[in-house]
């Protein structure tokens, strides 16, 4: 999965979950003054991200320091690109 | 220097009304209350309990302010259904929990931690059965307003969390939305203008003023069935930011 497609498929998560604009997703807005999202939402955007890209969030402490949607965008590319090195090695 | 002395006299009479109206009238009402229970059930003593606390707002916020603080209620409901509702308010003062009592209706307010703790105030709402949303998790949260909803009792909340700094209106919460969404009971946005500086944030000096306060039409579950909470949330909060633009006059009415 490419960069541009991850990003492509979280701006759907918010299109799909929160029925926001996709005009409105740009990368530097902040998830909770800008896009106004609240502490029950981030529950409900990290079921959707884990459906989407079949990976387990909810347990990393690193969600904790997102603030804007390009912070999500780095973290889901880092979190494809560990489970990726991480496959075959499984394999082994 | 004659308005600043005027200011200071304002307030000086205000609090020391305020305190002694507040230090008798809270523990009669806590009497009254009590009493009630030997002859009247507990959800009607609680009724008349809840009622008896409007009245103690009504005074402190349109009679001992009076006339150097007018307050102007309008109820814009075309729709005239039945309650109970979720009112959901804006938030730019202290006073905005007083206000609600021109609410002609029995409710409980949504608080966040302090209000709980403040001496005299903080009991009586415990006992009204006010909501404190940041001391539970959401489920009971949900659970108890739904049982006060369900048992007549409307809700009142203030989905910015914290009063606003600079008078704009801030993001919602959604708590209350996702109550309406599980509970199916109306929502109705409520707007106050004009108590920005009455008191302003940080301080108690409270300045002459009106104080408008309307009450908009019932969004009723039919309107928002299907809904998200994040698209509910965010429709009453336009329909709130749309009405404060018509009550400060830079919209159209």
């Amino acid at each position: 999965m490419t960069e541009q497609e991850i990003i492509k498929l979280t701006n759907q998560v918010f299109v799909d979950s929160f029925e926001i604009e996709k005009e409105l997703l740009k990368e530097e807005m902040n998830i909770f003054q800008d896009l106004g999202l609240d502490s029950l939402d981030i529950v409900d955007l990290v079921v959707a991200l884990q459906e989407k890209f079949g990976v387990k969030i909810r347990n990393d402490e690193r969600i904790k320091g997102i603030r804007t949607l390009g912070d999500i965008y780095k973290f889901i590319i880092s979190l494809k690109a560990e489970v990726a090195s991480a496959a075959p090695n499984s394999r082994k | 220097m004659k308005e600043a002395l005027i200011l200071i006299c304002f307030n000086t009479i205000f609090y020391i009304l305020f305190f002694i109206f507040s230090f008798l009238g809270i523990p009669l009402l806590s009497l009254f209350g009590a009493f009630q229970y030997i002859f009247i059930s507990h959800r009607n003593a609680m009724k008349k309990f809840r009622r008896a606390i409007s009245w103690y707002g009504l005074v402190i916020v349109k009679i001992l302010p009076y006339p150097f603080v007018m307050v102007r209620y309008e109820d814009l409901d075309k729709t005239k259904i039945g309650g109970p509702f979720i009112f959901a308010c804006n938030h730019r003062s202290a006073s905005d929990p007083f206000l609600m009592a021109c609410l002609p209706y029995e409710f409980v307010q949504v608080v966040n931690i302090w209000p709980f703790k403040l001496p005299v105030l903080g009991f009586m709402a415990k006992w009204a059965g006010y909501l404190s949303v940041r001391e539970m998790p959401f489920e009971s949260f949900s659970k108890k307003a739904a049982v006060l909803l369900n048992d007549g009792v409307s809700i009142v909340a203030f989905p910015e969390g914290t009063r606003s700094a600079d008078g704009s209106l801030g993001q919602f919460h959604g708590s209350i939305f996702r109550v309406a969404l599980q509970t199916g009971y109306p929502v109705v946005p409520v707007c106050i203008t004009g108590n920005e500086k009455i008191p302003a944030r940080g301080t108690l000096l409270l300045r002459p003023g009106t104080i408008k306060i309307h009450k908009l039409s019932p969004i009723t579950y039919d309107e928002f069935r299907g809904f998200t909470p994040y698209k509910l949330k965010n429709m009453v909060r336009q329909l709130i930011a749309d009405e404060i633009e018509v009550m400060e006059g830079k919209g159209n009415a």
